[in-house]
């Protein structure tokens, strides 16, 4: 429709989540038209991220070197640490301030409908963390819903016979949201009032 | 509980309409294809957010439209709502309640409640097994919202469960977690099921009796593919512990058969004629008398319950009935409910209302 290489980057925005066929268009000629520096600097900055930033050989979480700075930070307690399904959770637990300790990003959720079993999550690399590092209790902070309620329990069964503490952050998160939906003080509150499994 | 006002915009046939219900009793008609179903369905739609054709939502957006929308002034007990709903062809449906965004869908339930009887509804006896558990189901929604959200999680955990199966993998640990998941939700589906048949069983019983004009015996039971009978009376929790007990009983067989075997999803409510099962014994007529007499004891059991009728929609049921249970039907409607009953011919709807004509847009007569 446009020029070869507008088009292009059309529809490589497009492709991101929540772009639009419209807003596409109107961020290609947004770029079209400002100093080439500035369109330049975004390219730039993508091209570093993807080059730069991996995950956290410990907590899996994303991490500009081997490891992110939660884990580098030796003032957190390396006793606790969060099970979360994916690294953009991390975010909405930091926001609560409630929460010191380390995490772990499993990587999604049980779900066979989607062929999602434990080998296909982090669940081996946990275990191995249990075994190798201090932890005392994990909080499940796992979606609320069916499929992360299920996650929770699992690791439960599995991990409680290690002599770990095991618990699920408390109810009054909205059911069947993600965790992004649920606000700081909403969260925080789970945290606190987190149940034994 | 009423619908004061109705707006709707691009909903099926209806570009733009602007409708005030009377409280009472409206008679819609029409001829065929003059959009009184699509009237009937809107309304419906505000109070358990789908189709009551079952249609997807899609299917509800006006052909060549990018959205449909529904608005309506709900009042009951004196407290009057605004409901909205947004479909749109792409992207979430919206709801708003008094111009709040709603966190979930399912907070919308129970500002507007509604008993519809369809002309498919009349076969209720002759039908799967499955459109009786819903209809159990959809009461409970009506008179416990709470049950959607169960009724949401226990169709999920199942669909996990027998995918589990089906994939062949044999971890015990891995079935737990399902089986805990799946019980711990359907637990309270079988509760709400037990607790709609044991409200029901008198109304339907006066019911049918007031459309046959006979002194028929009726009677209502649900029939469990596992013992959950032994829990009637019981707490949500030992109905979850009885059918996480079923289902490691059966888990042989499940794995098996790579499919769960017991449960909710199995069971059905039996009704009965006089000591026998309508399903192989009633006649036809005794059948359609039982179907329409069920939709009645629905409505008085949420009626009584929460203490404000139902609107009731009746959807071309009268053309559908011979003269004597035609008017035997409008007796035993229920009065202080105000009712919504479409017909293409309307000398065939014995009762007295305000009657609009419907033919792309709608006018008082
Ligand atoms: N998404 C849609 N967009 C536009 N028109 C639609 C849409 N869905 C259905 N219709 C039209 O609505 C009409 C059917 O309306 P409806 O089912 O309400 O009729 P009715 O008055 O109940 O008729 P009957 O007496 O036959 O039951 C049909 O003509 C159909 O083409
Ligand atoms: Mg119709
Ligand atoms: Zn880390």
């Amino acid at each position: 429709m446009f020029e070869g290489p507008v088009q292009r980057l059309i529809d490589e925005l497009a492709r991101l989540p929540g772009v639009g066929r419209k807003t596409a268009q109107r961020l290609a000629f947004h770029l079209l038209t400002v100093e080439e520096a500035d369109a330049r600097r975004l390219s730039v900055a993508i091209a570093d991220m993807r080059e730069q930033v991996g995950q956290c050989r410990r907590c899996f979480n994303v991490a500009a070197g081997e490891e992110c700075a939660i884990c580098r930070d030796v003032k957190r307690d390396a006793d606790v640490v969060c099970v979360v399904e994916r690294p953009q959770d991390i975010v909405v637990v930091e926001r609560t301030q409630e929460f010191r300790g380390l995490y772990h990003v499993l990587g999604g959720s049980l779900s066979p409908i989607n062929g999602v079993g434990p080998d296909q999550l982090r669940m081996a690399e946990l275990k191995n963390r249990v075994e190798g590092e201090s932890i005392q209790e994990l909080i499940v902070a796992t979606n609320p819903t069916v499929e992360g309620d299920a996650t929770a329990m699992y690791i439960a069964r599995e991990f409680k016979p290690l002599g770990v503490r095991v618990s699920r952050l408390a109810s009054g998160l909205p059911v069947g949201g993600d965790l992004d939906y649920a606000d700081e003080i909403t969260l925080g509150r789970a945290l606190a009032g987190r149940m034994e499994l | 509980m009423r619908v004061d006002w109705l707006v709707l915009g691009d909903f099926r046939s209806y570009h733009s309409l602007d409708w005030k219900p009377e409280p009472g009793v409206n008679i819609l008609v029409g001829p065929n294809g003059a959009g009184k179903t699509n009237l009937l369905e809107a309304v419906s739609y505000l109070a358990t957010l789908r189709s009551f054709r079952r249609a997807p939502d899609e299917a509800l957006i006006a052909d060549d439209t990018d959205a449909a929308i529904i608005r309506a002034g709900i009042s009951s007990d004196d407290r009057e709502r605004l409901i909205e709903i947004e479909i749109p062809v792409k992207g979430a449906r919206r709801t708003q309640v008094d111009k709040q965004r709603l966190r979930r869908t399912s907070d919308l339930l129970g500002v507007l409640r509604v008993v519809a009887f369809l002309p498919e509804d009349l076969d209720l006896i002759k039908r799967g097994p499955a459109y009786r558990r819903d209809l159990l189901d959809e009461i409970a929604i009506q008179l416990w919202p709470a049950a959607y959200v169960d009724q949401a999680e226990f169709d999920r955990a199942l669909r996990q469960r027998n995918a589990f199966l089906k994939s062949g993998h044999r971890d015990g640990t891995t079935l737990d977690v399902w089986d805990a998941r799946v019980a711990q939700a359907g637990g309270k589906v079988a509760l709400r099921r037990a607790r709609v048949v044991e409200g029901m069983e008198p109304l339907l019983g006066d019911a049918y009796r007031e459309i046959s004009s006979s002194d028929a015996t009726t009677g209502i039971s649900y029939q469990s593919s596992w013992p959950s009978e032994r829990f009637v009376g019981g707490s949500a929790a030992e109905f979850t512990d009885g059918m996480l007990s079923a289902l490691r009983e059966t888990r042989g067989t499940d794995y098996e058969r790579r499919v769960t075997t017991t449960g909710p999803q199995r069971d059905e409510p039996v009704l009965e004629l006089d000591g026998h099962d309508a399903r192989v014994h009633g006649s036809q007529g005794e059948q359609r008398t039982m179907a329409l007499a069920i939709k009645l004891a629905a409505h008085r059991l949420i009626a009584e319950a929460t203490d404000s009728p139902p609107v009731l929609l009746l959807d071309d049921v009268f053309s559908e009935l011979d003269p004597k249970r035609s008017s035997a039907l409008a007796g035993a409607l229920p009065g202080d409910t105000q009712t919504l009953v479409t017909s293409a011919r309307p000398d065939e709807v014995p009762v007295v209302g305000v009657v609009w004509s419907v033919d792309g847009g709608l006018l008082r007569e």
